[in-house]
């Protein structure tokens, strides 16, 4: 029981993570229809961001977060400008620019910071709270706290603001948006930029957990895209849940099958995704195919 | 609508399969003649992951051998020819490393140094032993011995010498028995495990819990709560650096504070940096170069590494240094030979290098020592 109990603990705390990486897809997927390939490697660029300012320059580590968040939002932005002109003219160009996004963004990290990474000390220094023989981080609670504060916060933005309902409107139907005077470009720019201050979220949150270098975006891409797609790709409560499946899902098959964990893993989602094709949340709000 | 899903679908694997095309073009061809020329200078490759999570690796590998090659070619190089270093970046990855083996055959590199990453080795091995490029490499699985080529050297001891005197120490000396595992079931971490394994057997020890992780797993929870509930006397990790830093503080954070014990990436900076420097405290490694104070030739090393590139030296960079030297005095030996010949002259070069004395057999390992040590106050130091 107490392995279970602390197995599942284990798997939330990487859930939270993978949770808001499914966010930052599926955000940009239900506004624009387009799988963001370079997401990945933006999760990465927040976590050197956060990384760099908590460490080099010795800032708190909540200032650290905004900054990195900031300034990989900017980032959001600009992919979005490039790729604007191929908006609604050839989507497989903008796929592949964005798979290219990646490998750029992947190239400035090893530029910039170095190809060796570094390791990024725990910000909450204190020690981990017992509950009856149970270990719980106190940073796994921020992480954790953070994660649903960052969600509560999107969905009122999409639901409760004229700019949220506006990229709702988009993604229903672009066209008739326009026609109701919503500037499509301005409502996708927002969502790139959203999508990658999710991903800096992610990324800084998690260098503490895990060591910061240029690939590591690799891994939480496609955990953060099989949560996406378990979620129900485009849904925002179905990327939550797919996040915290995956983390769980990925604890325990390392308990249970260890070696075999990963293959386990992806396994059960196959299986998930043959019975229920559209996720667990099935709405697709988008097809702009 | 399904057409252009299909449509789709087909450009992301293109877009997929793209790099890797070029990257097998570029591979085979060019020409075979560079090799055997005797003037110009001689070209050396360097194989290793220069980018990735285990680029810390490569990083200091090359170091290592480029603080060699400088030394000799600051003094005159070879036969008044200078050698040429050519970086090649696998990584760590076996695919990667078997497109570069043909390509440095073909670019008539006729010697190499690495890698670091035991699998990325023996995947490149068998063209390298068609191509009689010899191969000095920093990997120290058994695998690489199982390999047989006759081009393959090791610059270090494989993981058995590494896992006997960690099991000689454990068990013998310090009388611990409750011993746990937990080990990656990357090549290096399998290694770990059989080796460690064995010698425990051997001693007719049976750790009382086996834990294997996937090489790029970063939830450690399931592993570890187990071990804990099995009160281990100390934990034996068969892990990289990053991997086995994450282990420990994991560990650490859920309520573990028994030792660990490993072989080399335990005894590295980036191990001590990702675990936390408090909770390596205590860590016991077994090393065949603890420290840059040893001897004199390791404090000389450790200067001249310093004065390069600005940091301190460790292990990874002193056997890449060793493997090197050896690699340039056979070649010094036999006046540049190349193929079998330099093979031969690698193989009876005896060195007197930082990890101790080399003496090549038939298997291509030199040296079967290592020492025991342990993190005290951050820093490794020989266990008494």
């Amino acid at each position: 029981m107490q392995v279970f109990l602390q197995t599942f603990i284990g798997g939330m705390s990487l859930g939270a993570i993978y949770a808001l990486v499914a966010l930052g897809f599926s955000l940009v997927f239900r506004t624009m229809g387009l799988v963001n390939f370079s997401h990945g490697n933006v999760v990465m660029i927040g976590a050197y961001l956060a990384s760099t300012f908590y460490l080099s320059t010795k800032l708190p580590f909540a200032l650290a977060m905004v900054l990195a968040v900031g300034g990989t939002g900017l980032i959001g932005v600009i992919i979005e400008r490039v790729l604007r002109p191929l908006e609604n003219k050839d989507f497989d160009l903008m796929l592949i620019g964005t798979i290219g996004f990646g490998i750029v963004l992947e190239a400035l990290a090893i530029i910039i910071w170095g190809a060796t990474g570094n390791a990024v000390p725990n910000p909450v220094a204190s020690a981990p709270l017992q509950l009856f023989g149970l270990r719980i981080r106190t940073y796994d609670l921020v992480v954790l706290a953070i994660a649903a504060t960052a969600a509560v916060l999107l969905v009122f933005f999409l639901q409760s603001t004229k700019r949220g309902a506006a990229m709702q409107a988009v993604a229903m139907d672009h066209e008739a948006a326009t026609a109701v005077g919503i500037h499509v470009g301005r409502s996708n720019a927002l969502a790139f930029m959203l999508g990658a201050g999710l991903a800096a979220l992610a990324g800084g949150l998690v260098g503490p957990l895990l060591y910061v270098n240029p690939t590591m975006g690799g891994a939480l891409g496609i955990k953060g895209f099989a949560a996406a797609i378990l979620g129900g790709f485009g849904s925002i409560p179905g990327a939550i849940v797919g996040g915290f499946a995956i983390g769980v899902l990925d604890a325990f098959t390392a308990g249970h099958f260890q070696g075999y964990s990963e293959l386990v893993t992806f396994l059960v989602f196959t299986v998930v995704i043959m019975i229920r094709p559209t996720g667990i949340f099935g709405e697709r709000t988008v097809n702009r195919a | 609508m399904f057409s252009s899903l299909r449509r789709r679908a087909a450009v992301m694997l293109l877009g997929l399969a793209l790099p890797v095309a070029l990257a097998a073009c570029s591979a085979p061809g060019g020409d075979q003649g560079d090799a055997q020329k005797s003037d110009g200078p001689i070209k050396i490759a360097l194989v290793d992951a220069q980018s990735g999570q285990l680029s810390s690796l490569g990083a200091w590998e090359l170091k290592g051998a480029r603080l060699a090659i400088d030394e000799w070619n600051a003094a005159g190089g070879i036969n008044g020819r200078q050698i040429e270093l050519g970086v090649f970046d696998d990584q760590g990855d076996p695919t990667v490393g078997t497109n570069l083996a043909r390509k440095i055959a073909s670019e008539g590199y006729i010697a190499m140094i690495g890698t670091a990453e035991s699998a990325v080795t023996i995947a490149m091995a068998p063209i390298l032993r068609d191509s009689k490029i010899p191969n000095i490499t920093s990997g120290q699985s058994p695998g690489l011995v199982a390999v047989k080529s006759p081009f393959l050297f090791l610059n270090g001891p494989t993981s058995v010498t590494y896992d006997e005197t960690l099991a000689k120490y454990i068990v013998d000396t310090k009388g611990l028995k409750k011993i746990a595992m937990i080990t990656n079931n990357g090549g290096y971490g399998k290694g770990e495990h059989d080796a460690f394994t064995k010698s425990l057997a051997a001693r007719g020890v049976t750790p009382i819990e086996d834990q294997v992780v996937t090489a790029d797993q970063k939830d450690f929870s399931a592993a570890l709560t187990t071990i804990r509930q099995k009160n281990p006397e100390v934990i034996f990790i068969g892990a990289e650096e990053v991997q086995s830093g994450l282990i420990v503080k994991q560990a650490r954070d859920l309520g573990i504070t028994v030792p660990f014990a490993g072989a080399a990436p335990q005894g590295t900076p980036v191990f001590a940096d990702t675990a936390g420097t408090a909770n390596v405290e205590g860590t016991i490694v077994s090393s065949p170069y603890l420290s840059n104070e040893v001897s004199e030739a390791s404090k000389k090393f450790a200067a001249a590494y310093k004065a390069k590139f600005n940091e301190d030296a460790e292990m990874h960079g002193a056997k890449a240094y060793d493997g090197t030297q050896i690699l340039l005095n056979a070649l010094k030996t036999s006046n540049v030979a190349t193929g079998q010949a330099l093979a031969d002259a690698i193989r009876a070069t005896k060195y007197a290098g930082l990890l101790g004395d080399f003496a090549f057999d038939d298997t291509g390992v030199g040296i079967f020592a290592t020492r025991i040590g342990t993190i005290q106050g951050g820093k490794l130091v020989a266990a008494g």
